[in-house]
């Protein structure tokens, strides 16, 4: 015959998560339920594996820097953001003396055309990548 | 027991809200240990694990406005982290090398070099084993087994149920056990 008690209750037994009661009760089960008690056996034994086992704290010198690593990043994403934000002018200024010079071609009209359709191609080839990400991201409802 | 909900002092928290960076230089002193131990745990690569919680400390600054200084820090911040490093390990396009020499034996003392050699092959085996296991299960047993988490912390910081929590456990032990019965089973015989 088929148990399930493993599931809640035998985790709650290998992890201590009995009163001294629910203990009993569930030793008393152990006893008469042979589904049980093998796979008690099997996990009992996993337990005590990896009980024995603790995850090695890094080196210091692996985590030296770790606090100035990441402040260096804050200001380079800072400075992205800057660079960017300059950019985004920068382009609407030319395009604004771009669209006063219409019809006269220009060696820097020619240019900034160019830099213009690269610029937005990669735009288009970005937001196309996040919308694919977001789309397929199993974790969005995941408050952050 | 490790605590998830003592871990910061309320008035580091509340400095670090209201714009202190020494307040949340200390705040990652006091976490960046346990943050590259989860996600590492998590993504199974040293250098990618130290990047991604930095990351995560970043992402974790900007969003300081949704952080409610009535509640622990530390099942906050491991909600940034997991995203990110689940994100991490969906984005790329194979499995990324694994670090090893990652799990060591609890007070193994002095002992033989053969005995020695065998423990750091039961440490390999169980953590690659680990990485055999799905990404959801391989955390829910580093936050019992090597976190140290009650099923209550367990289930504040990955926002589930406690019964949720004790089934996604039982899975996680039973599909770890599946890869590792042979070593389990011929560890028992030694040890009878």
């Amino acid at each position: 015959m088929s148990c399930n008690r493993m599931e809640s209750d035998g985790m709650r037994y290998l992890d201590h998560e009995m009163t001294a009661d629910e203990i009993a009760g569930f030793e008393k089960h152990l006893a008469e339920c042979d589904t049980c008690r093998l796979m008690m056996e099997d996990l009992g034994r996993l337990d005590a594996f990896t009980g024995r086992m603790k995850i090695k704290d890094p080196v210091d010198t692996f985590m030296e820097g770790y606090w100035k690593s990441i402040y260096r990043r804050f200001e380079r994403k800072t400075a992205w953001i800057v660079i960017l934000a300059g950019a985004s002018v920068a382009v609407l200024y030319f395009l604004i003396m771009m669209f006063r010079e219409i019809g006269k071609i220009t060696i820097g009209t020619g240019a900034m055309t160019v830099l213009l359709a690269g610029l937005i191609v990669l735009l288009i080839s970005v937001i196309r990548e996040r919308i694919h990400q977001k789309k397929a991201d199993r974790y969005k409802d995941i408050v952050r | 027991m490790s605590n998830v909900s003592t871990d910061i002092k309320k008035e580091t928290l509340l400095a670090w809200k209201n714009g202190s960076s020494d307040a949340f230089e200390e705040i990652v002193n006091i976490s960046m240990t346990r943050a590259y131990s989860v996600a590492l745990s998590l993504v199974g690569n040293a250098e990618d694990a130290k990047d991604l919680s930095q990351e995560a400390f970043i992402a974790a600054y900007r969003a300081k406005k949704s952080f409610d200084e009535e509640r622990p820090f530390f099942p906050w911040f491991y909600r940034i982290l997991r995203n990110r490093c689940l994100n991490f390990i969906r984005s790329r396009s194979k499995r990324g090398e694994i670090s090893m020499d990652v799990l060591i034996e609890k007070d193994s003392g002095v002992e033989s070099p053969e005995r020695a050699m065998v423990r750091k092959e039961d440490a390999e085996a169980l953590w690659k084993a680990l990485f055999t296991l799905s990404p959801e299960h391989r955390e829910i047993i580093v936050l019992r087994n090597f976190q140290d988490l009650a099923y209550r912390e367990i289930s504040e910081v990955l926002g589930i149920s406690q019964g949720t929590v004790m089934s996604r456990l039982f899975y996680a032990r039973k599909a770890l056990y599946d890869v590792l019965k042979d070593r389990l089973r011929v560890e028992g015989d030694d040890t009878r």
